[in-house]
């Protein structure tokens, strides 16, 4: 036993005390922030664009004011968006002062209508009057004369058309806006010519039905909530989580004891300590490690949720705590890293390269896609007869029964499921201690019959 | 003397290869003793076996006074022949790590190691990482992780490859002071030299089979001595001279031979060679030679020690 902890130590100090560890591991929360907050900074930081509009000849009267609705109605719309999440955010008690700022940011308009400059009105459509556009786009423009655009409003057969003039080429914001505001414009005129009210079509595109959806399983008896949905979301969370932290785990392993291998490491280990040993304490190491990246990962996330949104934070602790998931999590954790960790790591004593464990880490992970398919079922229809029957077979058993607790299953089919998998778990322990000490003394190419007859050998 | 080490009858079969056959000698408390014979002669899988890494197909194997090398494993220690330690970490943090699974508390594991690094010239480069040191800097901290536990019996597989001559010599002497402190010390080499100078008994194995145990002189007893002649000489003339039993040429140069005439047990070399100069044959030079280890184990084995023997091994796997 001592001998296992000491091997668990170095294996969990030889990558905790790496600085590309702990970068890893707060890399994640980092770019996870950073992914919900670059978007926001993008668009905060956007210039607002000061644009001139000029009505070119007497049937394009009517036009600007069009434009210069559409945009105040814009203004309006970001308004009471902004006031809607802000409401919300305050209801479910989350900070307000970043996020409002952000939401106020974001509520301002990106375009603001300024006069058209004299020279552009006076000169004579054509190149002067192109020339005096010119000068005011350019960038060595003075600031008090400088344009983002400058949009030239006329009718064509008829309809609504426009020449816009920006100052980047690559800048079709205000392109965008104008020819939407004049779309809407058309629109609103072709149907008061048809003798159809625009407000009635204005209403009807609007209009969405009120769908309230109930279930004798919702916590209320009735309506559905989000709250009822919650636990299948965090299932589903939690068979992904699971996936991607086994795997992770097996892979760590996996290379570790490659690296052992080829570094001729692993026969001087063997003459200090059994392979029962040596496995037991790398695999425990590792787990270690993995429980280390769990922990910090998963408190920056409860803090982040907790201090974000109170409400929905107690509502995922309470079902984590309350429903007994995090139990069930914990005790899929155990037995299916305890399958992949061992199986990897016996795999890897017979390995000095990557290369050489591709031969049969390449199937295996071709039959870890199976659970990773059939989870997203199980969200929708955990009781579906080949979700049930999938979830019975012990290499995928973690993901799937974990995705379909929070649908309440049978006990009989919770435990049963868990106790053939520890069971399989206990008879993979023991393959794969026959299989690491074979290989780790043997230098013989690895394919599925070397590794089977090293099994069957016993590797002594 | 008590053994240390005992082997009777052992054999180890992987697949169709055998790779030891009916193997038995004993190793007595405080020896040094040489385990002698080519690559593939199985010498790896006897260290193996005898450390509890690989069971015998059939024998018996009794190691300080245990039948499995693994219940007596915190007393031993094992140099590997395929040698390695973690990259990343520093001699110090290694050599205490691997004393520490013999039983070896950490920080009482740092500082022998500091100490015997310091012993061996290392002292500058104990906080080096392991990746830093040279090749034979890291064979010399592999062998101090080996022995930093002060192991009763000693196993050093092949411990002299890949050394330059000035730190084989240093590694002679390390040998010499394990034995020298009650450490029983079996090493494994095909280069001869090695067992003459420090070895107190030798065992020579070749194709799986004892073919010798005993000391070096007697060893050295089991091949005959021989008169080295070089002459415009005809071979038939020298196997006729008196005591001598048989003739080898070494080399011949336009005529020039080198012979070597191997004598019977009893005869005189002198007399030997009185005779070739009064029958008028043209030597220009002689020289009587004691045969060396490496002669006696051409004569006792049939094989050359540098020949590689271990022909199955890639079929077989782990054939050593």
């Amino acid at each position: 036993m001592k001998r296992t902890l000491l091997i668990a130590r170095r294996e969990y100090l030889a990558y905790a005390r790496t600085v590309g560890f702990w970068l890893s591991l707060l890399a994640f929360p980092l770019f996870a922030v950073l992914g919900g907050a670059v978007p926001i900074l993008m668009r905060t930081s956007e210039p607002i664009r000061a644009v001139a509009l000029i009505e070119q000849g007497a049937e394009a009267q009517g036009l600007s004011a069009a434009v210069r609705d559409a945009l105040a109605e814009d203004a309006r719309r970001r308004a009471q968006r902004a006031a809607e999440a802000a409401e919300k955010a305050a209801q479910t008690g989350a900070q307000t002062s970043a996020a409002g700022n952000a939401l106020r940011s974001l509520s301002r308009p990106g375009l603001r209508l300024v006069l058209a400059p004299a020279d552009i009105t006076t000169a004579t459509p054509g190149p002067e009057q192109d020339a005096a556009v010119r000068r005011h786009l350019d960038r060595d423009a003075p600031e008090a004369d400088k344009l983002s655009a400058v949009v030239f409003l006329t009718r064509q057969d008829g309809t609504p058309a426009a020449r816009v003039w920006t100052a980047r080429a690559s800048d079709d914001t205000v392109e965008d806006f104008v020819r939407d505001a004049l779309k809407d414009f058309n629109r609103k005129a072709v149907f008061e010519a048809a003798g159809i009210n625009p407000s009635v079509v204005e209403s009807t595109e609007a209009f969405r039905p009120q769908v309230t959806a109930f279930s004798p399983r919702a916590a209320s008896g009735g309506a559905v909530s989000f709250k009822d949905k919650l636990p299948g979301f965090i299932g589903l969370i939690g068979g992904f989580l699971l996936w991607s932290l086994i795997i992770t785990g097996a892979s760590i392993l996996l290379n570790s004891v490659m690296e052992e291998k080829s570094n001729k490491i692993l026969e001087v280990l063997l003459s200090s300590a059994s392979a029962t040993e040596i496995l037991a304490g790398k695999v425990l190491g590792v787990a270690m490690l993995t429980l280390t990246v769990m922990s910090v990962w998963g408190g920056i996330g409860l803090v982040g949720l907790l201090s974000a949104a109170p409400t929905q934070g107690a509502q995922v602790l309470e079902i984590l705590w309350g429903g007994g998931l995090l139990a069930w999590f914990v005790a899929f954790m155990v037995g299916g890293y305890l399958m992949y960790a061992v199986l990897f790591a016996a795999i890897g004593a017979f390995c000095d390269t990557p290369r050489d464990a591709q031969t049969l880490i390449g199937p295996i992970m071709m039959v870890l896609v199976v659970p990773m398919i059939t989870m997203q079922q199980a969200l929708t229809s955990p009781d579906s007869p080949m979700v049930r029957i999938l979830s019975w077979i012990p290499p995928f058993t973690p993901f799937l029964m974990m995705a379909r607790m929070p649908s309440h299953p049978p006990l009989y089919e919770s435990v049963g499921a868990l106790v053939a998998m520890f069971a399989f778990a206990l008879f993979m322990v023991w393959v794969a201690g026959r299989a690491f000490r074979a290989g780790a003394l043997s230098d013989v190419k690895l394919s599925w019959k070397a590794f089977g007859a090293a099994i069957r050998g016993g590797g002594r | 003397m008590a053994a240390a080490l005992t082997l009777e009858g052992v054999s180890k079969r992987y697949g169709d290869f055998q790779a030891v056959r009916d193997l038995s000698f004993q190793v007595q408390k405080g020896a040094i003793c040489g385990f002698l014979g080519p690559n593939g002669a199985g010498k790896t899988s006897t260290i193996r076996m005898i450390l509890g890494l690989q069971a015998a197909t059939s024998g018996r194997i009794e190691i300080l006074g245990s039948d499995d090398g693994r219940k007596v494993r915190d007393r031993i220690g094992f140099l590997p022949e395929e040698r390695g330690l973690y990259k990343k970490m520093t001699p110090v943090d290694a050599i205490a790590f691997l004393g520490s699974l013999k039983g070896v508390p950490t920080a009482e594991g740092r500082r022998r190691a500091r100490e015997m690094l310091e012993a061996q010239g290392l002292g500058a480069s104990r906080n080096k990482k392991m990746k830093e040191l040279s090749k034979g800097m890291a064979q010399k901290v592999q062998l101090i992780a080996a022995v930093v536990h002060r192991p009763e019996f000693v196993i050093l597989d092949e411990p002299f490859s890949g050394l330059d001559p000035v730190n084989q010599m240093g590694l002679e002497t390390v040998i010499r002071d394990l034995a020298a402190n009650g450490a029983t010390v079996l090493f494994s080499t095909h280069v001869m030299q090695h067992a003459e100078r420090l070895c107190d008994r030798v065992v020579l194995v070749a194709r799986g089979r004892k073919a010798f145990e005993g000391t070096v002189a007697e060893a050295r007893a089991t091949s005959p001595r021989f008169l080295e002649l070089e002459g415009i000489i005809a071979p038939e003339a020298v196997a006729g001279l008196p005591g001598v039993t048989g003739v080898e040429i070494l080399s011949d140069a336009d005529g020039v031979r080198t012979l070597k005439a191997a004598l019977a047990t009893h005869a005189a070399g002198q007399e030997t060679l009185k005779a070739a100069f009064l029958t008028g044959l043209d030597v220009r030079r002689f020289e009587l030679r004691q045969p060396s280890l490496h002669d006696a184990f051409i004569d006792l084995t049939g094989d050359h020690p540098d020949q590689d023997q271990s022909v199955a091994k890639a079929a077989s796997g782990a054939a050593r």
